[in-house]
């Protein structure tokens, strides 16, 4: 019935951050609740890394690396045989996320445990650098050796694991998959025991010390059952609890900071309790003066969970939407690339809007990206001429129940892609024969 | 300038240990326009542009979710804590309590109260400090793609979606059983509407500073923030629908800083 989420912290960056924060001296070390990070074991990389980006000076803004992020640096993949079932899934999509945001430094460091991960990042990449350069392949080579003669040798032997990787199209699977796997995470059944979504980290990162974990309810019972066996708040030892609790992949940090917290908790009463003090007693103050002449305790704070539950409801409604227009997106992209797939195995006349796919790789997911750009904003503004029509009723009950004009613009597109995008899709590939 | 302005009136207005945990909205943009306008036609420049901006994000995600994960943790002990005190306080000075005592019983209670209430406050303010990052960093990708023809924002924004900071649903599920504790523990009772209505305007005088105000000011910037722009598109937001738009507009009018 327990489950312990790990969350994968976006990778890539531990080897450019320390890169960066080698060069950051001035770093003003911010809530580190993780405690020190582990610089020096990353050393080798960092050279590589900082010999390669000889621009990254200090004109950063310190406060974008803070400490707690370098202490997330640390983050080291978990041993693939905690993995269950979801959390191998949620592992395979975390490679995927995770490769989105490599840089291509990272791509090159990445040994071939990353196998499947460059794929999608030579086509990110590439897409880039074709924005300036038609033929994105020959490119791509330049720019690799260019980086082979500025940096180490060693790096070519990197290289040619990367040449050697086939860049498949992957079609991204929709994340909505993910977002509704996630609460199941918290409420997972199973006996206990932890369960991890890990990175497979280049092996030059150090050992994990405090991999950042995301505690849930049920975790947290546990860890009140424990204590209250080893005698309440003030005798249990983090060991014993750690011990009691018996939650694979649960390690004494976890429950020593948990139990830090508990205690603050516990034995400074909310009001008092952390940041929110100064200002609840300045409501407090307002309150007992103005307030009790006016309209009394009650209603002020009855007030105040009626406008508290409005945002709140605003919030849930406003994370559906943007769920919803990011899913419309990537079947837009989708489209897009299937329409892009049937051209390429047609070999036939190449329409407007997709002049140049000169000698493109098998199967390639990107023209040059201002046509690509074109064509799947064409794709939209296919949508939004034959958008303003009938069949948007069905959109609107998730939404909230009132202010439903409002939200025209919407619905229809989205029910316009369900309904006629396979109609303008197969319309273009008409008018290409 | 709209978006950057309305998140920063609203980490002006937020608890101080929050206000360095937002999204640098304005460096990030900041960044975007050095890199269209220094662009250069070496593909090693633009391509190292993107990788660096990347790598800001990913630290700014970072930064959110290790805060994220930190307050959710103390919510969630917060929670428990709250529920055991209610039961300990029912149990000791309630009318079957072990000593009941009206007088105590009250006391404690109207203070639990004012606890579960900011409690309930500070939760969905964490849910709102996850949507206005997610909102900017969507504002920045697009930004982006468009100054530099990139085509960074879809495929990225999909792995933010993934990220626990941008999960909140424990955070909303606590927030909806804080919701029940509160309707249970403390009913309200049936008034006439006029008396409601007044008391409402009376209650103009009391929006002072911290939670309340934090929570007009973060739902009076939604509402703003998804008027309609020139930019507004497929990947707009539409317009909000808030119902006492009118009531929490007039919230504003003792605060020292005007939220226009």
């Amino acid at each position: 019935m327990l489950a312990m989420c790990f969350f994968p912290v976006s990778s890539g960056r531990e080897v450019m951050e320390n890169s960066v924060s080698l060069q950051e001296s001035s770093l003003a070390p911010s809530n580190g609740t993780l405690g020190n990070s582990s610089l020096s074991p990353s050393i080798v990389t960092d050279h590589m890394c900082a010999s390669a980006l000889p621009h990254v000076q200090h004109s950063h803004n310190p406060a974008f690396i803070s400490q707690s992020s370098r202490d997330l640096a640390s983050l080291l993949p978990l041993d693939a045989s905690f993995s269950q079932s979801t959390a191998s899934l949620i592992h395979t999509q975390g490679n995927k996320d995770v490769s989105w945001s490599l840089d291509r430094l990272q791509m090159f460091l990445d040994f071939p445990e990353n196998t499947p991960a460059p794929n999608q990042l030579v086509e990110s990449s590439t897409s880039v650098l074709a924005s300036e350069d038609h033929n994105k392949k020959t490119n791509w080579q330049e720019w690799a050796d260019d980086l082979i003669n500025v940096v180490d040798p060693d790096w070519s032997k990197i290289l040619d694991n990367t040449n050697v990787l086939n860049p498949r199209v992957e079609l991204p699977k929709p994340s909505g998959d993910i977002s509704k796997q996630q609460p199941q995470f918290h409420q997972n059944q199973l006996v206990p025991h932890g369960e991890f979504s890990s990175h497979a980290y280049p092996s030059s990162t150090a050992p994990p010390t405090k991999p950042r974990m995301r505690w849930t309810p049920e975790l947290h019972e546990a860890f009140l059952e424990a204590v209250n066996q080893l005698g309440g708040s003030e005798r249990a030892t983090p060991k014993g609890i750690l011990k009691l609790m018996n939650v694979e992949g649960l390690t004494i940090y976890h429950v020593k900071s948990h139990l830090q917290k508990y205690r603050t908790a516990r034995y400074m009463p909310e009001t008092s309790e952390g940041t929110s003090e100064k200002r609840i007693t300045s409501i407090e103050e307002m309150k007992s003066i103005d307030l009790k002449t006016s309209i009394g305790i009650t209603e002020a704070l009855r007030l105040q969970v009626e406008v508290q539950k409005q945002l709140h409801e605003q919030l849930e409604i406003q994370r559906n939407l943007q769920l919803r227009i990011e899913e419309q997106g990537r079947y837009l992209q989708m489209m897009f690339e299937k329409q892009k797939k049937v051209e390429d195995e047609k070999g036939g006349a190449p329409s407007s809007a997709s002049d140049d796919l000169l000698a493109p790789l098998p199967g390639s997911k990107h023209p040059p990206c201002n046509n690509g750009k074109s064509d799947s904003e064409a794709l939209e503004q296919d949508h939004s001429r034959t958008g303003i029509g009938p069949g948007n009723a069905g959109t609107n009950e998730d939404k909230s129940s009132s202010g439903v004009s409002t939200k025209q613009k919407m619905p229809e597109t989205e029910s316009t892609v369900h309904d006629e995008s396979g109609f303008s899709v197969s319309k273009r590939a008409r008018t290409e024969k | 300038m709209k978006f950057g302005k309305r998140l920063k009136q609203q980490i002006e207005e937020s608890l101080p240990a929050w206000r360095d945990k937002f999204l640098s909205y304005k460096e990030l943009k900041k960044l975007v326009r050095q890199i269209s306008s220094a662009e250069s036609c070496v593909e090693y420049g633009k391509a190292n542009a993107e990788a660096e901006f990347v790598h800001l994000l990913n630290n700014e995600i970072d930064k959110f979710n290790v805060f994220f994960m930190e307050q959710e943790e103390d919510f969630i002990i917060r929670h428990k804590e709250l529920q055991q005190r209610i039961k300990r306080v029912i149990e000791t000075w309630g009318p079957n309590g072990t000593k009941p005592s009206e007088a105590e019983y009250k006391d404690e209670m109207a203070k639990i109260r004012k606890d579960i209430v900011n409690f309930h406050g500070e939760m969905v303010l964490l849910v709102n400090y996850s949507n206005i990052n997610y909102t900017g960093l969507a504002k920045i990708l697009k930004k982006y793609d468009k100054r530099t023809g990139g085509l960074l924002r879809l495929p990225f924004i999909q792995k933010v979606l993934q990220q626990p900071f941008f999960i909140t649903d424990l955070v909303s599920k606590l927030v909806k059983e804080c919701e029940n504790i509160i309707d249970e523990v403390f009913p309200v009772e049936q008034e006439d509407e006029e008396e409601i209505v007044k008391e409402q305007r009376e209650a103009i005088t009391v929006a002072g500073k911290g939670i309340f105000r934090n929570t007009v000011a973060a739902l009076l910037s939604m509402q703003e923030i998804r008027r309609g722009s020139s930019t507004y598109g497929h990947f707009s937001l539409p317009p909000m629908d808030l119902p006492d738009s009118d009531l929490i507009h007039s919230f504003q009018l003792n605060s020292p800083i005007p939220i226009v």
